[in-house]
């Protein structure tokens, strides 16, 4: 097992390429260039249509579509029209309220609970602490979407069907931010915890004062693990909230997408604006993401 | 640290340490204790229930109280040949989009660690898509696989007969397909690049020098030191596709005709829209069996090659 915490350049994801290649003859860099340039356009493609439509009307989206020509891409004219109409005319802005505050809070109960298993599972000895380590990171492993609609009749007929405490709720359990807490924790030396005990510290103390005070790197990233899980979510906000007043934004976007006429503009604007949290939080955190396989598989 | 005391001395550090240690054993139990009450609350209570409502059967929205039934729903579930093909769909296909999207990511990574300019910019980009939330990335395929959309118009642009894509049973589910991948491919990608990164350069030098080709390279080097990373993202694929729910409900509704209805939608609506409760949470059993046996499954095969 690694006791090495799981250090993060938060830089850019320009990596190093590595000089493993097939060969470094300029006709092969040159084709294998070419290969990666037509993979990375197929894949950005979608995404630049979506984006560059969210600043044109509905109808000018349409009339590019086809035939295929260059203003797929390009507008005949720009305007913040669809975003205005999402967020002033339609109950868009406050479901994006709703989503925001869900997260907020899930995201601050997730990591205080989190953190204080993290911490037991990582400095106290007692018999069993492997396996409840075990059991802890394994099943919250299981995909929730598996357990999602029993456990949705549950809240329901717990009365807590449309509430923001229904939504919060299973957030709150990650074992990944356990996992990756705890591995961090278990990188900071163990005299760090004798001294501050020594000076009469008690455990909540060592716990907030000190340790979380030093594994800023981990927090941050089982906040956005936490955080990307709600923000993202789907199908449990469609199982147990029925109010609209109280719904959640990708629900909201998808519902507004459902109706008869399709008004492309505004489905892109809102795309755009439920991509724009994790976009900017998980293109920073790119490594971590890709280490994660690493890490959990040394157990 | 005691052993150093004199012989007076002893019983106090003593005490103080039982104490200490009693002192622990409540701080921990009170440390641990939200986080096993989640488990207990959001993961084993539903579990429980979904296998105890499956064993029972009730009359949708009724007020006779749900009786006993054993395995009748599940008598029941598999004597309707719909259901059936609802459970061999949703086998075929993860059975074809697991194994693609890996082999796709697996390229890709492989293309992305060669010396080639600007590759962070291009890996980058492959990874914009998983950033965007499902929803808003089904909302773009949605609109760009529309029978009238830029999609027809590239295949007409280069000589092709437009598709009708989701209006085609033949076609919505390969269409739901690619909106998976284009999500998925960047994502597994990224962890096979690491992976391909904390692979050692000398195996490759010793490569070179025994004048191994780039096709016996990969197959005899990065294979074999990539299993972990590449269990890791098979299984996490392989989980991710059975549960895949969201282009479903948005896009085709499970038509046309059936096509794209899988397991996981099927039990929602059955659960939902059916008020079906207790063959819905028999559905849910299922659809967590058959998960569950694939993943073991991968596991069973890629770990025994490992030892071999």
């Amino acid at each position: 097992m690694t006791t090495a915490p799981i250090n993060v350049p938060v830089g850019g994801p320009a990596g190093e390429a590595r000089r493993r290649g097939i060969g470094s003859r300029p006709m092969v860099t040159a084709l294998l260039t070419a290969v990666a340039v037509v993979v990375s356009a197929a894949f950005i493609l979608p995404a630049a249509w979506i984006l560059i439509g969210s600043f044109r009307p509905t109808d000018d989206i349409l009339s590019s579509m086809s035939p295929l020509s260059w203003q797929l891409f390009v507008p005949s004219h720009v305007t913040l029209d669809n975003y205005s109409r999402l967020l002033v005319d339609s109950g868009f802005s406050r479901a994006l309220l709703n989503s925001a505050f869900v997260c907020i809070a899930s995201v601050l109960i997730g990591l205080l609970v989190s953190a204080m298993a993290a911490y037991t599972l990582a400095v106290f000895r007692f018999p069993g602490r492997n396996l409840v380590f075990a059991l802890v990171v394994i099943s919250f492993m299981v995909p929730f979407e598996a357990i999602a609609i029993p456990l949705s009749q549950q809240f329901i007929s717990w009365g807590l069907g449309n509430s923001l405490v229904g939504l919060i709720l299973p957030g709150i359990g990650n074992g990944l931010a356990v996992f990756n807490l705890r591995q961090y924790f278990l990188g900071i030396p163990t005299s760090y915890r004798e001294a501050a005990m020594l000076d009469g510290a008690s455990e909540p103390r060592i716990l907030f004062l000190l340790y979380l005070r030093i594994s800023g790197p981990a927090l941050t990233n089982s906040a956005v693990l936490i955080f990307l899980g709600q923000w993202t979510a789907y199908l449990w906000p469609l199982l147990v909230i029925s109010n609209t007043r109280l719904q959640l934004a990708p629900v909201a976007l998808a519902s507004t997408f459902g109706e008869r006429s399709a008004d492309y503009g505004q489905n892109f604007a809102g795309t755009v604006l439920l991509a724009l949290v994790p976009a900017v939080s998980m293109l920073v955190l790119q490594r971590f993401f890709g280490r994660l396989s690493l890490t959990s598989g040394e157990k | 640290m005691t052993a150093l005391r004199t012989t007076p001395d002893r019983p106090e550090p003593l005490r103080r340490r039982r104490a200490g240690r009693r002192l622990e054993l409540f701080w921990g139990a009170v440390f641990l204790a939200p986080v096993l009450v989640s488990l207990v609350v959001l993961r084993i209570v539903p579990a429980v229930g979904a296998i105890s409502a499956s064993l029972y059967k009730a009359f949708p929205g009724g007020i006779i109280p749900a009786t006993y039934a054993g395995l009748q729903n599940y008598r029941s579930l598999f004597g309707d040949p719909n259901f059936n093909d609802t459970i061999v769909r949703t086998i075929v296909f993860n059975l074809i989009i697991n194994p693609l999207q890996i082999l796709v990511a697996l390229l890709v990574a492989v293309l992305f660690v060669q010396r080639i300019p600007l590759v962070g910019l291009w890996r980058t980009l492959l990874f914009v898509p998983v950033t965007v939330p499902v929803v808003g990335s089904c909302i773009a395929w949605g609109a760009a696989l529309n029978p009238e959309g830029p999609v027809n118009a590239i295949i007409s642009a280069l000589g092709g007969k437009p598709q009708p894509f989701f209006t085609s049973p033949g076609q919505a589910l390969a269409c739901i397909m690619v909106i998976a991948s284009w999500i998925g491919i960047g994502y597994w990608m990224l962890f096979l690049v690491s992976g391909l990164q904390a692979i050692p350069e000398e195996l490759y030098d010793a490569a070179k020098i025994d004048r191994a080709g780039p096709v016996r390279t990969f197959i005899n080097i990065t294979i074999p030191m990539l299993r972990r990373p590449l269990l890791f993202v098979l299984v996490a694929d392989t989980v991710a596709n059975f549960v895949l729910f969201v282009p479903v409900q948005l896009l085709t509704g499970g038509g046309p005709q059936s096509s794209t209805t899988l397991l996981m939608f099927e039990a929602y609506r059955t659960s939902y829209a059916y008020g079906s409760r207790n063959l819905g949470a028999a559905q849910v059993v299922l659809l967590t069996a058959i998960m569950l046996f694939f993943v073991l499954l991968q596991f069973r095969l890629l770990r025994e090659e490992g030892e071999s």
